[in-house]
């Protein structure tokens, strides 16, 4: 799709900023993330392609303006709720559970 | 598209991973564990360290250059680094009249086996916009001013080949052992937005 | 649908990967030097042809051998295996006349992302 992730030869993005000893994960969130979405592929949930397609469907400001693994987050849930695996309500709920016993 | 969007933000990821991961877990598709194994493969482990590795060897080893060059994953699985996200490698020969740099336009890909995981700068928007319209501003970005009369070349590794450059190796280098070689290469230098330091 | 891998089983699924190779009878219909130009396609479905290379014109460098397709593997359309081509585009046929002279872009396309140029 002509999505906004398709970025090559784009103009006005500035200079390509660089982290001085960039840690392989900035938080706790993103290695986890990282895991997720590898052992879900790795189950069989779904693959590489449907992945980035999913992620490719972002919202074209969220995309550009979230941070890397954010993306993921967002392809995997939406793949594991299309799929059924995980719904956006069961999402939804488990949020709320955690979010009452203060587990934030 | 997340039904409550027009409502309320999105819960942060740190909520919203933990709320899956447990459904994840509760569901018998994702082990624990192994979550804790994955992450420190790729956290501890697997990193450019490896990569350096291959190319001190291609430096020391006109032979293993040759094959590197012919059939990269073969080359590189002799050394022990294989798989994901490197099932399929292809090695970049930088030289005195061309420089080889990579990217992903489209994502992120990269050669995981032997670089590790991507910075964030190889990921966000300026470098996989800018490096195929306009390497040589890019790269001066870097530090690295590249001759006019040297060809860029740019890989956009859209499809599953995944690419690694094999720097040139720098001057002041004879007789050096293979560990000491490969302290002068760097991620960077592997990616293509940097050179390895002469030391003459 | 596999279950959960295991944490003992972690390590050796990094190192063994998942190859996107795949065998195909078809034979391929480019060959290194032909001179190519890029399908001008907008799917709204997945594709890994990006918008600065379509209708533009290449030379095919190689044949990187026959894998599976992303944009149907995408969509559940199963792995319809194709070649895949390193093809070189110059940076002035993408850029414009104001591009470096001796700058090009490389990039692997699958068979059905290209066709021979016409004649000039």
């Amino acid at each position: 799709m002509n999505g906004i992730h398709d970025l090559g030869g784009m103009q006005g993005f500035g200079p390509v900023v660089r982290e001085k000893n960039e840690p392989v994960f900035h938080a706790d969130w993103e290695r986890h993330v990282f895991a997720m979405l590898n052992l879900t592929m790795a189950a069989g949930q779904y693959n590489v392609d449907e992945v980035r397609h999913s992620i490719e469907r972002m919202p074209p400001a969220e995309y550009l303006t979230s941070p890397y693994y954010e993306h993921w987050l967002y392809g995997a849930e939406n793949l594991l709720d299309r799929k059924g695996v995980v719904t956006r309500a069961e999402l939804a709920q488990r949020i709320a559970e955690l979010t009452r016993k203060g587990q934030t | 598209m997340d039904e409550h969007s027009h409502t309320e933000p999105p819960s942060a990821p740190a909520l919203r991973i933990k709320a899956l991961e447990s459904l994840l877990v509760e569901k018998g598709l994702v082990d624990p564990g192994a979550v804790e194994e994955i992450i420190d493969q790729f956290e501890k482990r697997i990193g450019p360290r490896n990569g350096a590795k291959v190319v001190a060897h291609a430096w020391a080893d006109p032979a293993y250059k040759k094959r590197l060059l012919e059939d990269g994953s073969k080359a590189i699985a002799e050394l022990g680094f294989t798989g994901l996200q490197g099932e399929d490698m292809v090695i970049l020969e930088n030289t005195p009249t061309v420089h080889n740099v990579v990217v992903c336009t489209l994502c992120s890909c990269y050669p995981w086996p032997t670089l590790g995981l991507p910075p964030n700068w190889y990921k966000a928007a300026p470098y996989r916009a800018r490096i195929v319209l306009e390497p040589r501003k890019v790269l001066a970005e870097f530090g690295l001013d590249v001759p006019a009369d040297v060809e860029v070349r740019v890989w956009d590794s859209n499809a599953e080949i995944r690419y690694m450059v094999l720097p040139m190796r720098p001057a002041g280098t004879d007789g050096w052992s293979e560990e000491k070689l490969a302290e002068l290469v760097t991620r960077d230098t592997m990616i293509g937005t940097q050179v390895p330091e002469t030391q003459a | 649908m596999m279950p959960a891998l295991p944490k003992d089983m972690v390590a050796l699924a990094i190192k063994t990967g998942a190859s996107a190779r795949a065998e195909l009878k078809a034979p391929p219909r480019f060959k290194a030097g032909d001179k190519v130009v890029a399908r001008n396609i907008n799917p709204a479905t997945h594709t890994r042809l990006p918008r600065y290379i379509r209708g533009k014109q290449g030379v095919v460098q190689s044949n990187r051998g026959g894998f599976v397709f992303a944009d149907t593997r995408a969509h559940g359309l199963g792995d319809q295996p194709q070649h895949v081509y390193s093809v070189r585009f110059e940076a002035h046929a993408l850029w414009g006349a104001d591009a470096a002279p001796h700058d090009a872009v490389y990039i692997d396309l699958w068979e059905s992302y290209i066709e021979p140029a016409s004649e000039r």
